[in-house]
């Protein structure tokens, strides 16, 4: 909630990783994988919701989940997505690149902090 | 008052009108809407509040549609051409198609049996081919309606009566010089004939009014459809009849006594098969033609009562005057139909209402004058057929206008819901068809067969 404000392109880019994380974890609907985004990142990773399902449908044409709807006890019906293997194939790359680049920005940032201190 | 299933209605038909959003993708996002809604008012907002924010946070509806479109647009194609993914589906899919093609076929071939009976087109017998035109085109379209909707025997044995029937019927009378009640015929036999259609459309549950008016907007959709396919074919057949001329073929012949009789009966099959196929995929035509022809037919209207009140020009003077009028009147009761078939029952009263309600009041002024006129000229030369079924096809317009006007009257000024209008209008619509099956039954003896 802070004034914090991640770049589009920034969460464009993580939107593909975050969402396969997700449905690693359980199948899932597009209403809980937004509140799931919400939570674990502390309100900072605001997306527009209806950009969700966009994503996701990308995601299905490609393979790495696959969808089914199922009715809630409500007697709402929600659509419900699958991370496939293909899908977990995916999520280790994209998490393995997302890694590197984390780790080049924190040896970058580690030795400005070292020698700023050095100075 | 704050109506969240109207507005949430609304709210899904703009996403739908974007054409980017299949009924799938509008489900998933109005499941999404109200989950967030319900979240939100357990802690306390009030549903207008609730559903604000959720709109909110869902997205302008303009960037989500174009955003849905980059992954859609390809696959709404693919939706359209590729069966879909289940195979029993796909199956029938493909069984649809041959039907199809197979039912215009049909039509043609139907469209040939005068030709078979030594009648072609150019010979003296074309009426032959008008008076029949709706029983070769029709029968497909009632066999592809029983095949869709997978209906029980009666209904099978109730299209193969009336058909049979029409058919016997038409071709048993004879036909007299000037031929006035064959033309009759030809035109009254098809507003008849859309009553079994009706009921096919429907299925057990016809009589329902929401199946009415979505029988009227398959009606008004298969129209469109129709002359859009119809021109096209039109043009092909122009084109190609000159350019073959220039390499000294004459296809004329061929085209005229074969693709024109096939494409033109087999036309209407194809056009029930779009609809039926693109229903709820791509936005609806009709109703946008409504919205810019209803004002445009009213100031028509207004301009002509000018006219009849400046030049004192009373309508009945002129004798084929009367039929325009009544084409004129149809046009208001079909754009009616339309705007009524495109409207939400719920929603409130609102500028296109009033639009509406003008139209349909001009309407009953100028229909007045052009009774009066009609009753006149039966009363000081006798009754001809066609007088009289313009006089008959008049009162039941009057009648229709009467109530649509009061109808409208009474919704604009809140006494009624608009569903009461749409029920009555629903009620009555067969009567034109019960007209028009009088029409062809009693007219030609009455008449003398002329």
């Amino acid at each position: 909630m802070t004034g914090m404000n991640i770049s589009k392109d920034l969460v464009a880019a993580s939107a593909t990783p975050i969402v396969l994380a997700i449905l690693r974890r359980a199948d899932s609907y597009g209403y809980a994988i937004i509140q799931k985004v919400r939570e674990v990142s502390d309100d900072r990773l605001s997306w527009t919701d209806g950009m969700l399902y966009p994503v996701l449908h990308r995601l299905e044409d490609a393979g790495f989940v696959v969808s089914h709807w199922q009715v809630a006890e409500s007697g709402r019906r929600r659509k419900y997505y699958r991370l496939t293997e293909a899908g977990r194939v995916e999520l280790e790359r994209l998490t393995e690149q997302w890694l590197v680049v984390h780790t080049a920005l924190e040896r970058l940032t580690d030795t400005a902090a070292r020698s700023d201190r050095d100075v | 008052m704050f109506e969240l299933e109207s507005q949430v209605r609304k709210w899904r038909g703009h996403l739908r009108s974007s054409g980017s959003l299949g009924e799938d993708e509008l489900e998933e996002l109005e499941s999404h809407l109200r989950d967030s809604i319900d979240d939100l008012t357990t802690r306390g907002v009030t549903t207008e509040e609730a559903f604000l924010v959720s709109i909110r946070r869902l997205g302008d509806t303009e960037a989500l549609s174009n955003e849905f479109a980059k992954v859609t647009t390809e696959s709404v194609w693919r939706q359209l051409l590729v069966p879909a993914p289940d195979e029993s589906s796909r199956r029938r899919q493909r069984t649809e198609v041959m039907l199809v093609i197979g039912l215009a076929l049909l039509a043609g071939l139907l469209g040939k049996i005068p030709a078979l009976l030594g009648w072609g087109l150019d010979t003296d017998e074309p009426l032959v081919y008008v008076k029949n035109a709706s029983l070769f085109a029709l029968p497909s379209v009632a066999v592809y309606l029983i095949w869709k909707r997978s209906l029980p025997l009666r209904f099978i044995f109730l299209a193969a009566a009336v058909f049979i029937g029409a058919a016997v019927l038409i071709n048993l009378y004879p036909s007299r010089s000037p031929y006035d009640t064959v033309l009759l015929t030809a035109l009254h036999l098809f507003i008849a004939l859309l009553l079994p259609l009706a009921i096919l459309y429907g299925g057990p549950g016809w009589r329902k009014t929401g199946t009415r008016l979505d029988f009227v907007r398959f009606a008004g959709e298969v129209f469109i459809y129709s002359v859009l396919i119809g021109l096209g074919g039109a043009v092909l057949v122009a084109v190609s009849i000159q350019v073959f001329q220039f390499v000294d073929v004459d296809i004329e012949n061929f085209v005229v006594n074969w693709a024109v009789i096939f494409g033109g009966f087999g036309l209407l099959v194809v056009a029930a098969y779009l609809v039926e196929w693109k229903k709820g995929r791509i936005e609806t035509i009709a109703p946008v033609l409504a919205r810019i022809f209803t004002p445009l037919l009213l100031v028509v209207l207004v301009s002509l009562l000018l006219a009849i009140l400046i030049t004192g020009q009373a309508p009945a003077e002129d004798r084929e005057l009367l039929i325009w009028f009544d084409l004129l009147l149809a046009l208001v009761l079909g754009m009616t139909l339309y705007t009524m078939s495109a409207r939400d029952a719920e929603d409130p009263t609102g500028f296109w209402d009033a639009v509406v309600f003008a139209l349909v009041v001009v309407a009953l002024v100028v229909d007045a004058v052009a009774l009066a006129g009609i009753a006149s000229r039966v009363a000081e030369y006798g009754a001809t057929p066609n007088r009289l079924a313009a006089l008959g096809a008049n009162v039941l317009l009057l009648v229709n206008l009467v109530f649509l006007g009061l109808g409208y009257g009474r919704f604009l000024l809140r006494r009624v819901r608009y569903q009461v209008i749409v029920d009555l209008q629903m009620r009555y619509l067969p009567v034109y068809a019960v007209w028009a099956a009088l029409v062809v039954i009693v007219f030609p003896p009455l008449f003398g067969f002329r």
